[in-house]
C-alpha cells in the first residue's frame, strides 16, 4: 500500500531530505521543488508534501498523513492521538527559560509573567514546578518582550543562543532538548504496518550511521 | 448577532450521508438483532455523578456540564455503557442473566476547537452483561460481523489485554504516579521518550526490555509467541494465553484472518478489566469501533456482574463508505395530469424511490436520479 508522508518546511527540511536521500529514496523532486507541495517518490510508492509544522500534526492526526517528520517543539505544544516512533537526532535546539540578569524570576515575590509562542509548554513547565506564572502569547520575537518590559521571563527555543545574548538576556534554565521525531497515524499503523516499519527502519539505521560519525 | 452557524464540533448530516448514515445503522442493527440483543434508549441527559462514580480517572473537561433547577450538575452522555450499566443494576437486578442490549444513540464530548473533531457522534454498539470473559468470542465475532456489512477489503480488529499493562505494573510494586506516566508513554508508543524514562527506574533489564518492547508487540498471532518470550512473570504469560486461546477459538469458526494483536493497547477508560479491542479500515485515520470486558463496572452501581461490549463511531465511516440504497427516480408532471402521475408513481414505488414534481411542460417525464443534487431539478422546472 502507499504512503505518504508529511514533511515540515523551513528549518527541518534541509535535514530530513538529506536523511530520505541517504536512505537511497527517491526525493529528486524535492530537492528542486519550485512551487509543487505534492512531491512522488521516483523509487517508492511514497508520496511526499511539505507544510508547516503544527499542520504536519493535523495531517497525520487525520490520517492524511499515515508518517509526519515534525519537531519535539511542535509536539510538545499539541499532544495529541498519534504514535511518536523515532527520534531523528537531527535539527537540534532547546526550550529554555530565559529573562533580562537582573529580573531572576524564580527568585521573584509577587506576580510573574512569561511571554511565549509555546503556552502549552510554559504553562507545563511551571506547574511541575510549582508556581503559578500568567503566560502572555507571542508571535514573533519573544526576546523583545522583557526587553520592553511586557514580562518578566520568556519560554522560546534557542538554537545557537546568539539572539539572547545580542538581546542581554540570560538562560536561566532548560525547558527540554528538542529534535526532529516521525509521527505515525494510529490507523495507518495499524493496516500499513509492514510499509511504515520499513520507513523506520531505513531512518533508524541512516540515524545510527551519522550517530556514529559524530564521534 | 444572528446564529447561522454551528456550536463547536457539531454537524448536519444531509442529503447521502444522511442516506449512508442510516443505512449502516441499519445494517450494524440487524447484525446485533440477530445475535439476539434488544434495542435500548436512554435519556441523553444523565447526572454528572453518574459518571464520576463510573470512572476513577474521568476527565470532566472533556463532558458537557450544566444545572438542573436544584443546582445538580448534569451532563450528556459522554457513551452509552455508563447508562446502560445504571439501567440493568437499577431496572434488571432481579432479573435473569445474561442481559443483551444495543443501542444506535448520540454521544457527546467535548474536545479541541478548530480541529475538525467531531463532538456529537452516533455510537452503535451492544453490551453483553453478565456473562465472564469465556464468552468474549461470542462478542468478538458480532464485532467482525458488523465490520463484514461494510464490504470493505482493509480492515482489522485488534486484541489487547488491559490486565497486561497493569500486572506488570504490580509485579515491579510502582507507584501510581510513575504507572500513569509509563501507560502515557507505551500507549502513544513514544519510544524515545520511553527508553528514557524506563532508564530513571530501577528495573532489572528483562523487566526493562519487557516494557520497552510493549509498544511494538503488535501485528499477527505471530507476535504473541514473541511476547510470551519477553514475559518477566508467569501470571503475565498466563494473559497472552488467553488471547491465544481467543485467537484458536476464532480460527476454528474461521474468523482470524482480520484479527490482529497490541499487546502494547492501554485500556483510556479505566473500567476495562480483561481483554480490549479496537476496529480499524483503510483511510479513517481513527479507530472505528471500540470494546471491552468491564466485570468491575455495574458493581459500581450495585450490581456485581461481569461484562462485556463494543460501540461503533458510525460518523467515521461516512466519509468511505458509500451508500448502495435502492434506486430513486423523479417524475414531473402536469397538474392536469395529476390523477395519471399518481398511478404511474404508485406502480414505480414497487422497485424505486419516487419523488413528484409539478412542472409547466405538458408531458409526464421520468428522470433517474443517481445523484443527489437538487439544484437540477429547480432549473428543469423553470425551463
Amino acid at each position: 500500500m502507499s504512503l505518504s508522508i508529511a514533511l515540515t518546511k523551513g528549518r527541518l527540511e534541509k535535514n530530513t531530505v538529506a536523511l530520505l536521500e541517504q536512505c537511497g529514496y527517491g526525493i529528486e523532486s524535492l530537492k528542486d521543488k519550485g512551487r509543487a507541495l505534492v512531491f512522488q517518490d521516483t523509487k517508492k510508492d511514497i508520496r511526499y508534501f511539505l507544510v508547516k509544522s503544527n499542520d504536519c500534526i493535523t495531517y497525520v492526526v487525520h490520517g492524511v498523513a499515515d508518517l509526519g517528520i515534525v519537531g519535539k517543539d511542535t509536539i510538545l505544544e499539541n499532544s495529541q492521538d498519534y504514535y511518536e516512533m523515532l527520534d531523528l537526532e537531527c535539527g537540534k535546539c532547546k526550550f529554555i527559560v530565559a529573562s533580562l540578569p537582573e529580573n531572576d524570576l524564580f527568585h521573584k515575590v509577587g506576580h510573574i509573567k512569561i511571554g511565549t509562542k509555546y503556552p502549552s509548554v510554559a504553562k507545563d513547565y511551571f506547574l511541575k514546578r510549582n508556581m503559578d506564572v500568567e503566560i502572555i502569547k507571542i508571535d514573533g520575537s519573544v526576546e523583545l518582550a522583557p526587553i520592553l518590559g511586557l514580562c518578566d521571563g520568556i519560554v522560546d527555543i534557542m538554537e545557537t543562543g546568539t539572539t539572547l545574548k545580542e538581546n542581554g538576556l540570560v538562560v536561566l534554565d532548560t525547558v527540554h532538548e528538542i529534535s526532529a521525531r516521525v509521527i505515525v497515524n494510529t490507523a495507518a499503523y495499524k493496516l500499513k504496518r509492514e510499509e511504515i516499519m520499513n520507513v523506520l527502519q531505513d531512518l533508524q539505521r541512516m540515524v545510527n550511521q551519522d550517530v556514529k560519525k559524530d564521534r | 448577532m444572528k446564529k447561522i452557524y454551528l456550536p463547536s464540533g457539531m454537524r448536519d448530516n444531509i442529503l447521502s450521508e444522511a442516506k449512508t448514515k442510516k443505512e449502516l445503522q441499519d445494517c450494524f442493527e440487524k447484525v446485533f438483532e440477530s445475535y439476539g440483543y434488544s434495542k435500548i434508549y436512554t435519556p441523553s441527559i444523565e447526572f454528572f455523578s453518574t459518571y464520576q462514580n463510573a470512572f476513577t480517572n474521568l476527565n470532566s473537561n472533556s463532558m458537557y456540564k450544566f444545572f438542573d433547577q436544584d443546582g445538580n450538575i448534569l451532563s450528556l452522555r459522554m457513551d452509552m455503557t455508563v447508562p446502560i450499566a445504571r439501567v440493568c443494576a437499577t431496572k434488571f437486578k432481579d432479573y435473569q442473566i445474561p442481559l443483551r442490549f444495543y443501542y444506535s444513540c448520540n454521544v457527546f464530548k467535548v474536545r479541541e476547537s478548530f480541529a475538525g473533531k467531531r463532538n456529537e457522534v452516533t455510537d452503535c454498539g451492544v453490551e453483553l452483561i453478565g456473562l465472564d470473559k469465556k464468552n468474549d468470542v461470542e462478542v468478538l465475532m458480532c464485532a467482525f460481523d458488523a465490520m463484514k456489512t461494510l464490504n470493505v477489503k482493509t480492515y482489522a480488529i485488534e486484541c489487547g489485554d488491559s490486565g497486561l499493562f497493569k500486572k506488570a505494573c504490580n509485579l515491579l510494586n510502582m507507584e501510581d504516579e510513575t504507572i500513569e506516566k509509563l501507560a502515557d508513554l507505551i500507549d502513544r508508543k513514544s519510544m524515545v521518550d520511553l527508553k528514557i524514562f524506563l532508564d530513571t527506574l530501577n528495573l532489572e533489564p528483562h523487566q526493562k526490555r519487557f516494557m520497552l518492547e510493549l509498544p511494538l508487540l503488535n501485528g499477527d498471532i505471530s507476535i504473541l509467541s514473541k511476547a510470551k518470550k519477553l514475559c518477566f512473570d508467569e501470571s503475565l504469560k498466563e494473559k497472552i494465553e488467553e488471547l491465544e486461546g481467543i485467537y484458536t477459538l476464532l480460527s476454528k469458526l474461521n474468523y482470524h484472518r482480520h484479527l490482529r494483536f497490541d499487546l502494547g493497547k492501554i485500556a483510556h477508560l479505566d473500567y476495562y478489566t480483561g481483554l480490549i479491542f479496537e476496529g480499524f479500515i483503510e483511510g479513517v485515520g481513527v479507530s472505528v469501533l471500540s470494546g471491552g470486558r468491564y466485570d468491575k463496572l455495574l458493581s459500581k452501581f450495585g450490581m456485581d456482574v461481569p461484562a462485556c461490549g463494543f460501540s461503533i463511531k458510525i460518523d467515521y465511516l461516512l466519509d468511505v463508505i458509500k451508500h448502495s440504497s435502492k434506486k430513486s427516480c423523479k417524475l414531473f408532471y402536469p397538474q392536469d395530469k395529476e390523477v395519471e402521475a399518481l398511478l404511474m408513481a404508485a406502480n414505480l414505488r414497487k422497485e424505486k424511490n419516487v419523488e413528484l414534481i409539478p412542472w409547466q411542460k405538458e408531458n409526464i417525464w421520468i428522470k433517474e436520479d443517481e445523484t443527489d443534487v437538487i439544484i437540477d431539478s429547480v432549473d428543469e422546472r423553470s425551463s
